[in-house]
Formats: C-alpha cells, sequence, structure tokens
C-alpha cells in the first residue's frame, strides 16, 4: 500500500457503490494472478459466462502487463510500485479502472495487444502523464 | 489390435514403400491407418491426471515417429516396433510436461475434469456455461472453479525453446489436418500475422487459435467445437500462446 493517505481518500471516493472492489497490489507480474482471479470472482457474480469471464480475465492480465513495463527493466533504478485497482459492477457490465505510477511515457501498445483488447472487451483506453498513467475497461455481458 | 491379414500385407507394402520413397502423403497414410494404436494406447495413461486429447496428440507424435523410423527389413511388424515407441513417448510426456508451478492436486483435478463439464454444459444449454452452473455440475464452489481456471496457466506444455510448429504441426490429429483444408486457410493467417512476426514463432496450430479468437472474434467455445478439442485446451493453448509471445517480445525488447 502507498502510504499517501489523500490518495487514499480521493479513490476511496471511487468506490462509490456497493459491490465495488479496490484492490492494490505491487506493480509486478506475480501479482496479477490476483488481479485477474478479483475480476473472474466479480464476473461470475454478475453472471458472466465462461466465454466471458475468460475474455475479461485474459484482458485485464493483457492491460494490466504492459504496465507493469520496466520494472523489471535495468535493476538499476526501481522503485517499487503499486498498482491499484477499482472493479466496479454494473447490471450487466464490469468496468476496472486503474492507476500505476510510471516514469517517463506511457508505454506504446502493441498492435498485437490492441487488437487483443479490442477482440476481448467492449472498451479500452490508456493515458496518463506526469508519472501517473490511468486505465479503464469495460466488459458488457451478453446475455 | 489384430488386424485382417490382408490390412497386415498392405501396411506392411506401404511401410516397405515409404522406407524407400520417403513420401509424406502415404507417411500421413499410414498414420492415419494406425490411430487406433495411438489411441489405444494414451487411453492405458489416462487417470493420471492429463487431458486424454494431450495424450493422444503424444501418442500420435509417438506414431508418426515411429512410422519415420521403422526399418521394414528387420523383419518385425509394425506394431511390435511402434508401441514402445509411443509408450516411450507417453512416460516422456508425464516426465517433462506437467505442472510447472505447484498446483494443489485437487485443483489439478478439478481443471481437468472441467474440461467435460464446460463441454457438456455448453452443448446441453446452446451457449457458454456460467461459473455457477459449473460450480453447481462440478458439485464444487465457485471459487474452487475460478481456482480451477486460473490453474489452466500454471500448465506446463512444450518448452517455450521448441522450434516453432513443433508437435502441432506434424501430428496428424483431426484438429491439426482441419487446418490446412479449411476455408480460414493459413495463408489468410499468415497474412493477418505480419501484424506480429512473433507469431509466427508458435506452433501453427496456436496461430489458428490466436486468429480465429482475437482477428477474427470467435469465442472460446466455438474455437473448440471448430477444431474438435474442449474450450479448457483452447483456454490453456492462449495462455500458453500469450504466455510465449510475452516471453519472446522481452527477449527482443532486452538489450545484448
Amino acid at each position: 500500500m502507498v502510504g499517501e493517505d489523500h490518495e487514499q481518500e480521493l479513490r476511496g471516493d471511487e468506490l462509490g457503490r456497493g459491490g465495488d472492489v479496490r484492490l492494490v497490489v505491487p506493480a509486478a507480474p506475480e501479482y496479477l494472478r490476483l488481479v485477474r482471479l478479483t475480476a473472474a470472482g466479480l464476473a461470475s457474480r454478475l453472471g458472466f459466462t465462461f466465454d466471458e469471464v475468460e475474455d475479461l480475465r485474459i484482458a485485464v492480465d493483457e492491460l494490466c502487463f504492459q504496465l507493469l513495463g520496466e520494472v523489471n527493466g535495468d535493476g538499476g533504478s526501481i522503485e517499487p510500485r503499486t498498482m491499484d485497482l477499482v472493479y466496479s459492477a454494473g447490471d450487466d457490465s464490469i468496468t476496472i479502472t486503474g492507476r500505476t505510477g510510471m516514469s517517463g511515457d506511457v508505454p506504446a501498445p502493441s498492435d498485437l495487444s490492441e487488437q487483443i483488447l479490442d477482440a476481448l472487451v467492449d472498451e479500452h483506453e490508456v493515458s496518463g502523464g506526469d508519472g501517473m498513467i490511468t486505465f479503464r475497461l469495460r466488459k458488457q455481458r451478453e446475455s | 489390435m489384430a488386424f485382417e491379414a490382408t490390412d497386415r500385407h498392405e501396411l506392411r507394402s506401404k511401410l516397405e514403400e515409404y522406407a524407400t520413397t520417403g513420401d509424406k502423403v502415404l507417411r500421413d497414410e499410414i498414420v492415419a491407418s494406425q490411430v487406433g494404436l495411438a489411441e489405444y494406447l494414451a487411453r492405458r495413461f489416462k487417470n493420471r491426471g492429463e487431458p486424454i486429447e494431450d495424450l493422444i496428440q503424444v501418442a500420435l507424435l509417438g506414431l508418426l515417429k515411429a512410422v519415420e523410423r521403422f526399418d521394414p527389413s528387420r523383419g518385425l511388424e509394425f506394431s511390435t516396433f511402434a508401441t514402445p515407441t509411443i509408450v516411450g513417448e507417453l512416460k516422456r510426456h508425464f516426465r517433462d510436461k506437467g505442472w510447472a508451478v505447484r498446483v494443489p492436486r485437487r485443483v489439478q483435478e478439478l481443471h481437468l475434469r472441467m474440461g467435460t463439464v464446460v463441454n457438456n454444459l455448453s452443448q446441453e444449454l446452446g451457449r457458454s456455461p456460467t461459473i455457477p452452473e459449473i460450480a453447481q455440475r462440478a458439485e464444487v464452489s465457485v471459487d474452487e472453479v475460478l481456482e480451477a481456471m486460473e490453474a489452466g496457466r500454471a500448465y506446463r506444455f512444450t518448452s517455450i525453446d521448441a522450434p516453432a510448429g513443433d508437435d502441432d504441426d506434424r501430428a496428424p490429429s483431426p484438429a491439426a489436418a482441419q487446418l490446412g483444408e479449411d476455408d480460414t486457410g493459413l495463408e489468410e493467417v499468415e497474412q493477418r500475422m505480419l501484424l506480429s512476426p512473433l507469431i509466427d514463432s508458435l506452433p501453427k496450430r496456436e496461430q489458428m487459435i490466436i486468429h480465429l479468437r482475437f482477428f477474427r472474434g470467435m469465442t472460446q467455445s466455438e474455437i473448440a467445437a471448430r477444431l474438435g478439442i474442449s474450450q479448457m485446451h483452447v483456454s490453456r493453448l492462449l495462455a500458453r500462446s500469450l504466455a510465449q509471445l510475452r516471453d519472446r517480445a522481452g527477449a527482443e525488447a532486452a538489450p545484448g
């Protein structure tokens, strides 16, 4: 957890409705399992099908993996950072928003990554600057 | 595995011809005629925690090797020669492959059992089942199903260093055979794959699955039905493909 109370408060406001889930994990690949499991758990509560849960798991994993970026890079100036996710359950959709710190530019997603996300979820975007990246993805239940 | 005398005679003359000509069409014909042997041996290894469809793939690879290595001049029956080759391949599979990360046995078992459960439910319902539906049918909790889905990622297949187009390319499975002839055509796959040369490095069947899922927008269950494999298998192959693509992308990006 980051020790910045102010930010925690801000994020707390985003947990508006009941049923929303917030997850803060170290920005490292071994924690993506928790990111996926949380997504799958919430999706299954909303009656998503196996196909849809699979898609959501792969998508959130793909998107977050990109943003882990240089964390395992040179090994020199790595600051431990966290990834802060809010999973919001709508009536028939799930929206996952997240943020993580990152120095430098927002990594440009590969064409393949874009293609994968396009196929799996209804909306996805990554934006940021000033050392902070935010992302959002949404998946709608079919029936 | 008793063959009529005429079949045996025909098999022998085909094997002799293949030994001299090396004709790939003939080879595949021989393999196809012996699929029963491979399946029979694969089934002897079931209930050891591996999906039968994976085992049949492995056995078919062993069969292919046996056809390629068989020396008719030594006077052995083909089945006598092929059986230890196929069994050897299956044993090697159990030794080399399996769960890369330690996954509790009950989760492994549920993961493998879910292949059948998901397939049956999909057929009965005419749609992809929900997680509670799967849990109910499998008589486990929703959490256990979620854990079992996650376990697919811990499942190791061929080595990441395996050359492109290894096993899957050559194994004369119904699924692999379908790839070449199907209307989607690998040619088109190859064109689309220019998007990412990395994908070329995947076995053909996985290229196909990536193509169908991400470029054609087919669902996992549709792909499973189309390729004649279980959806859990599609899920594992997708997880493996994406992991390999990441590894390779990482390797390319790394300096030096």
